[in-house]
């Protein structure tokens, strides 16, 4: 199984480029399918809520897509002329949306792996000393933004209960409370970690990281992925110009097929459910 | 030597009108356990940050006097340097864990002293063992219950070996079976590594019979006792004692062990508990209540009524459904299945009754709300609703919310409130309840529920179990019954309700 962070760090990099690089449509469910992979084995026990975040996501752009583009040459209706969505609503235009849907979902659902395998100690374990402070700092900031969207969503649910409506206008008297807590919390984290000892001297590491062979292996095939990537030509997708994508090339999807490496150790390896189960 | 010694300590807080701390001499030999207890606000947890210099290292404000702590003086050693002699537990464990596992978070502090890797080794495994969290080591802390998570972070103050402890109510966010779990903990160390220990707890009756001396502040005026005099004081102590003071037993029992001797010797007559069903009208009617989240049913089946002029009280331990059924209620959540009927207006108010004030000033919270509402915070107006002590808050949070309802759901009122304002809850409730209003409170105090309820409901897995008076329920309860259903039995709840 992968460890490393860095090595998650490394295919990270590797997916983004090929969500973000190559929008054809066949790569992208090629993608979707990799990742998705990479995640079961390694999620252990825990709920896949990102997923539903990543959906939501996707879904959105569909939809302004086909509700504000009047271009394209596969019409479904035409609408009258009512201001914004009258007019033409194209297949075209949905293809579009459909299309950039799918590159957010798989930012997201490659957030979600980074976010399922790497552990903020491990973040913190691979840093130069020099850089331990802030990445201590930032690791707690990370720990801390779920936290932050739960008090927003308690207080929210307060004022609801309280008979207030939430709205865009009600925003600053969401926002005092909300900032008032956080400050709270970032009060009572410095105080603990001052009670626990945080920068008084030279630390040192309880596990120190070590590289495996699966670690090496995810880091060469994330990098040839990247270079894949980076040097082949692009396969675009222009559903304006040509609703039905083009078949990429097999060196298109042997990149995005190396960025399967991690599933495929894990296979191999056995994942250690123990260390990840939730 | 003592570990820790107070000499004249004064502290206020910055723009602080009083001081929160006035004039405090005291020491703490080796091995020794104190219990320190004291109303909301009376300065509890001032005094143990001040014991690993947080304050006034980390708070500001006028600190006069000094506080010695394994022979370092506290205004010349910033709390890091303090931290292998003082071990700190705070009141939410959620604030002081920094990564995300629990063998990481055990290791974090150790880290930070710079200690050898077998050194760290060493001590994480032992205090695994000590606390008993072994299966709990690979843990993810978001997916542990809250004992566990109060014990990881007991554990986590273990693995620097400081000299002393000092843990800032511990139990006060948990159910009692978790509480017990956790006290356990902390009686452990006492009795096998003769840790000393500053406690603040206001489940006193578990803790008394170990403790060596008893801190009672008020107002930041701190008297150091011996604890069968503190108990016979007043203040917060347990039932068992009540009931030794109006039977007269000397000495004092300080547990339920030391009780048993006087015990054998009341008249055992049974309670004749009265029916919980009450004849008020019906205010709510629940009928085949069914609610999941994802894939875990929170409400299974529940079907009751609530009547007017009837205080319930729902028990059972953290993540049996209570919240949601209080929700379901109040319509914050909508059932899957099943239909709520109500016959009045609901409110529900929160466990974090915070979330609830938002507003600049008192007055501005109470703005539109009667004068009969208004009134009993008349010398509060001015004053930031945060800026109250937690009782005061939930007090303001219940009169908003339940100002204009006729059936109140509260959930957990009484966490972290001491036992005057608690008490100040029970006759709200009371007289809201004579006035024809209907009460469901959602809480783990056994002995809150036994003092104010009419009728206890217990739920466990969705599921409500029991339903009945709370001396026929409480009673028949091995986890939640009252100190004195445990000592005399026959359906008898409360010290003052004991025949002699």
């Amino acid at each position: 199984m992968i460890h490393h962070p860095l090595a998650w760090g490394g295919w990270t990099i590797a997916a983004l480029a090929a969500a973000f690089i190559d929008r054809n449509p066949y790569l992208q469910a090629l993608l979707l399918l990799v990742v998705i992979n990479v995640y079961l084995p390694y999620r252990g026990k825990r709920r896949a809520s990102t997923w539903k975040f990543g959906i939501a996501l996707a879904i959105v752009p569909i939809f302004f897509s086909v509700a504000l583009s009047r271009f394209g040459r596969h019409v479904l209706f035409t609408l009258p002329p009512i201001p914004i969505i009258g007019g033409r609503w194209t297949l075209d235009a949905v293809a579009f949306g459909a299309s950039t849907g799918l590159a957010l979902l798989l930012t997201v659902a490659v957030f979600a792996v980074l976010q399922t395998t790497v552990r903020s100690a491990d973040v913190v374990a691979v840093l130069p000393r020099p850089l331990y402070r802030p990445g201590t700092t930032v690791a707690l900031a990370l720990a801390f933004a779920p936290k932050t969207l739960a008090a927003f969503q308690s207080i929210r649910d307060a004022r609801q209960l309280r008979g207030q409506r939430t709205s865009w206008r009600s925003a600053p008297a969401l926002l005092l409370p909300l900032l008032l807590t956080t400050l709270e919390r970032a009060l009572q984290y410095g105080e603990s970690l001052d009670a626990r000892g945080f920068g008084s001297g030279r630390r040192s590491r309880y596990r120190p990281l070590h590289w495996t062979a699966a670690d090496l292996l995810v880091v060469i095939a994330s990098l040839a992925a990247i270079v894949l990537i980076a040097v082949l030509p692009a396969v675009p997708y222009n559903p304006y110009v040509n609703l039905v994508p083009v078949l990429p090339n097999p060196d298109r999807l042997l990149a995005v097929g190396l960025l399967a490496a991690p599933a495929l150790t894990a296979s191999l390896l056995r994942v250690d459910h123990a260390r990840h189960r939730a | 030597m003592p570990v820790i010694a107070l000499d004249a300590v004064s502290y206020r807080y910055p723009e602080a009108d009083r001081p929160a701390l006035s004039d405090i001499t005291v020491a703490v030999d080796p091995g020794d356990v104190i219990l320190l207890r004291g109303a909301s606000g009376s300065g509890k947890s001032t005094l143990l940050r001040s014991l690993n210099g947080l304050v006034p290292h980390s708070t500001g404000g006028q600190f006069r006097g000094r506080v010695v702590v394994c022979g370092l003086d506290t205004r010349e050693h910033p709390p890091r340097q303090l931290a292998t002699h003082i071990g700190f537990v705070f009141q939410h464990p959620d604030a002081q864990f920094v990564l995300e596992d629990v063998e990481a978070e055990l290791a974090f502090g150790l880290e930070n002293l710079g200690l050898s890797r077998p050194l760290m080794r060493k001590r994480v495994e032992e205090v695994i063992d000590q606390v008993g969290i072994n299966p709990l080591r690979r843990r993810r802390i978001d997916t542990l219950s809250g004992g566990e998570r109060q014990r990881v972070a007991i554990a986590a103050a273990l693995a620097m070996h400081p000299d002393a402890l000092a843990l800032d109510e511990p139990t006060s966010q948990l159910d009692p079976q978790a509480a017990e779990d956790v006290l356990q903990v902390v009686l452990r160390l006492v009795a096998e590594l003769g840790m000393t220990t500053v406690i603040a707890e206001h489940r006193v009756e578990r803790i008394a019979p170990f403790v060596d001396r008893i801190w009672t502040l008020d107002a930041g005026v701190l008297r150091d006792q011996p604890p069968r005099v503190a108990l016979a004081e007043g203040g917060a102590r347990p039932p068992v004692v009540d009931l030794a003071l109006r039977a007269g037993w000397t000495p004092i029992p300080l547990g339920l062990r030391d009780a048993r001797v006087h015990a054998q010797r009341l008249p055992a007559v049974p309670a004749n508990p009265a029916p919980a069903d009450g004849n008020g009208p019906i205010i709510c009617r629940l009928d085949g209540l069914d609610h999941r989240f994802d894939t875990v049913t929170a409400v299974r089946g529940v079907s009751l009524t609530l009547r007017r002029g009837q205080v319930v009280a729902l028990m059972g331990r953290n993540g049996s459904g209570k919240t949601t059924l209080l929700k379901l209620i109040a319509g914050a959540v909508r059932p899957q299945r099943g239909t709520v009927t109500n016959e009045g207006i609901p409110a529900y108010v929160p466990q974090d009754a915070d979330t609830l004030l938002f507003a600049a000033s008192v007055d501005e919270e109470l703005r539109g709300q009667s004068a009969e509402v208004i009134a009993p915070f008349a010398a509060w107006l001015h004053r930031y609703p945060r800026d109250l002590s937690s009782g005061e808050r939930q007090q303001l949070a219940i009169a908003l919310m339940g100002a204009r309802a006729d059936l109140l759901l509260l959930d957990e009122p009484t966490r972290g409130l001491d036992p005057q304002v608690k008490r100040a809850l029970s006759t709200y409730l009371r007289t809201r309840a004579r006035a024809g209003a209907g009460i469901l409170v959602a809480t783990h105090d056994v002995e809150w529920a036994a003092r104010t309820a009419d009728r206890i409901l217990l739920m466990a897995d969705g599921e409500i179990y029991a339903d009945g008076p709370p001396a026929t329920v409480l009673s028949d309860s091995l986890v939640f019954a009252t100190q004195i259903s445990k000592l005399v039995g026959g359906g008898w709840l409360l010290p003052e309700e004991v025949p002699l």
